[in-house]
């Protein structure tokens, strides 16, 4: 056996090992911060502890308010971060890389063989989360993808060192034939329980967290309707917009921005969860954009008055493709409504057509905005979107990110798949 | 295996063996210990500024009406006075005022009333009539729904009508009213806004009232192409948005 080589990269593997664990420790602690319902920045860098830039959105933030960063989110408010169990884990294979490095390429039989397969745990939820990562959020993490280097090199040395042990002592390497090398392979009653209690203390580290974290969350259900009431709740006009779904079973009034990206992760959080096509949805147009917006004093969101108009231009039938499609693109329609109305146009006639065009350019279609905008002021809601309001209730800002899937198990089970 | 036993004790490897699992059975407690213990202390301080977000309370603003520059208290107390008169506040129908009321719930001076009104210059325009005459004509009908559109954050819409000082002061005082009814009633033909009755508050000053000053005819007015006179400027209805809260 080659004893320093597989203690180097049990070595390597422990600090592989502390590594992830660090990496998932900040994103936890990112996570946990948000339990109090305020605004927290959240950390996004490869390098651990790095301050936390205070403004503006980061893919960390977009990963972190995505419906995939934690389990549970019905059962309890923002659910368990999946940082969590790769905390837990993270700590157990670090201990147990520091046993392998001490046994000093002797330790107990089955224990480089057990190292691999448990490290093969977190590198398969990296690989499921990197690549929801890249094809349903569109952005790459630096926390993450700190967590998911970390699993490829611990997972690359643990296996690189039972594969040394095992030639050298004539386990079966994976995949091989059952017959080859089993008469010497083949494990004691012993052997199979001490493996059977690493397994038991890899699920014990890997949950611990996660049930303390659980057991001393708070209860949220008096939060929740805390958040006030749609005054009025008919626009006298009739201009709000009717978005279709395909079973709308409970009514909610959306207050949105096209150029928003907070309202675009919030609709991609509605349809992700399974909960958008069960919404009765009447959607009120609402940009962050002083050209319209009489309640802003700058364009946050240059352009968005444009875009708000051709959304309303959609009426019925188009308005929800219209709405969607300025989410899909909204970085590029963003960078063209700081350009200038000329360059907004020319998408919206690139994409939509001329009609489209010559209806946002119309003076009912202000004039339809306006009343948008007035039935906002009437109601006297916060100058923010997105908005949620269930029925006439408001779902509180904070109940629409983290804590949405339990709101909404809360006080409107029907709408959750 | 191929251990060879020593004479006193367990062969080396599982005495290695041993003393690395004691070891990195520390380690794991200590690590996963340590990292629950700091979870535990993450939740409960969420908790403690959850039950008590004093530090945290950040000022939103809320959605309401635009507020300009030009709501000054006074302006807005004529503008809250204007409003209780006509019953656009608090009550379900606009009932008007009553022109000999003005003075009375204006309590302000008539002079001072006008200069009330001249920072709407750029908001508002002057629909100008024919002498004795209330009706509108093309120019005065797309002027008051240019201006009618042009709402922004506005939730009140002024009309101001008067008469000029030719004629009796009673045949002048209903020469007013019907002016304001009839930008009221070609308001309401043009936009079927069945918001109309709770926006737009009417005045109707008959001649006993300040009549304009010439400098009035600077403003915008349905006939710009026309030489404006005292006289013209005062057959006139001033129409605009109040950007004020109340």
């Amino acid at each position: 056996m080659k004893a320093p080589d597989v203690t180097r990269l049990a070595t390597a593997a422990g600090a592989a090992a502390t590594l992830g664990l660090v990496f998932a420790a900040y994103s936890t602690y990112d996570y946990a911060a948000q339990l109090d319902r305020q605004l927290h920045a959240v950390h996004c860098s490869f390098v651990p502890g790095a301050p936390a830039p205070a403004d503006g959105d980061n893919p960390c933030k977009t990963a972190l308010f995505s419906a995939y960063s934690a389990v549970l989110r019905a059962s309890w408010w923002g659910g368990v971060p999946i940082s969590l169990f790769a905390v837990g884990a993270f700590g157990f294979l670090l201990a147990f890389a520091v046993y392998l490095a001490l046994a000093r390429g002797r330790p107990a039989r089955w224990a480089h063989a057990f190292f691999a397969a448990a490290a093969l745990g977190p590198l398969g939820a990296s690989l499921v989360m990197g690549t929801i990562s890249l094809t349903r959020l569109h952005v790459l993490c630096k926390l993450c993808v700190g967590i998911y280097v970390s699993s490829a090199a611990l997972a690359a040395a643990a296996i690189a060192a039972w594969r040394l042990v095992a030639g050298d002592r004539g386990e079966p390497a994976a995949g091989a034939p059952p017959s080859q090398g089993a008469a010497r392979a083949a494990p004691s009653r012993h052997e199979m329980l001490r493996v059977l209690s690493w397994a038991g203390a890899l699920g014990v580290a890997t949950l611990l967290p996660a049930i303390v974290y659980v057991a001393l969350l708070p209860d949220y259900r008096p939060f929740l309707e805390k958040c006030g009431k749609l005054a009025t709740a008919a626009e006298p006009h009739g201009s709000l917009l009717k978005l279709p779904t395909a079973r709308p079973t409970r009514a909610v009034t959306l207050f949105e921005d096209p150029l928003c990206p907070t309202c675009k992760a919030f609709h991609e959080r509605l349809v992700d969860e399974g909960v958008f096509e069960k919404l009765d949805v009447t959607l009120v147009m609402f940009p962050l954009d002083s050209e319209c917006n009489w309640m802003v004093d700058r364009a946050l969101h240059p352009g968005a008055c444009t875009m708000a108009k051709a959304v309303l231009c959609g009426r019925a039938d188009r308005a929800r493709a219209i709405l969607e499609w300025s989410y899909e693109q909204q970085d590029d329609l963003a960078r063209a409504g700081k350009q200038g109305a000329d360059a907004l146009l020319a998408k919206l006639r690139e994409r939509w057509g001329t009609d489209l065009l010559t209806c946002v350019g119309a003076k009912t279609t202000a004039a339809q905005l306006n009343q948008h905008l007035h039935f906002a002021a009437n109601n006297h809601i916060p100058v923010s979107t997105p908005q949620m309001f269930l029925g006439d209730r408001r779902i509180c800002d904070e109940d629409t990110d983290l804590g949405m899937k339990y709101t909404l198990a809360q006080l409107a089970p029907e709408v959750l798949p | 295996m191929n251990v060879r036993r020593t004479q006193d004790g367990p062969p080396p490897r599982r005495r290695l063996d041993g003393k690395a699992g004691v070891v990195a059975a520390l380690v794991g407690v200590a690590v996963v210990g340590g990292a629950t213990a700091a979870v535990a202390s993450m939740v409960h301080g969420a908790r403690q500024r959850l039950e008590d977000p004093r530090a945290a309370a950040q000022a939103v603003a809320i959605a309401d009406d635009a507020e300009v520059a030009y709501c000054t208290p006074a302006f807005k107390v004529v503008l809250q006075r204007v409003l209780n008169a006509c019953g656009l506040v608090g009550a379900e129908q606009r009932r008007g005022c009553q022109p000999a009321d003005v003075k009375t719930f204006a309590s302000i001076g008539d002079e001072d009333f006008n200069a009330l009104f001249a920072p709407l210059k750029d908001r508002g325009a002057v629909i100008l009539f024919d002498e004795n005459m209330d009706t509108l004509d093309d120019g005065a009908k797309a002027l008051l729904e240019e201006r009618w559109q042009d709402r922004k954050g506005a939730r009140y819409f002024f009309v101001v009508a008067r008469a000029s000082k030719d004629g009796t002061v009673e045949g002048n005082r209903a020469l007013s009213h019907k002016r304001a009814n009839s930008v009221m009633f070609h308001l309401k033909q043009a936009t079927q806004d069945p918001d109309l009755d709770k926006q737009i508050g009417l005045l109707w000053l008959g001649s006993e009232f300040a009549q304009l000053s010439k400098s009035y005819c600077d403003w915008p007015n349905s006939r710009a192409d026309k030489r404006c006179t005292p006289e013209a400027i005062n057959r006139s209805a001033f129409v605009s948005w109040v950007d004020c809260r109340l």
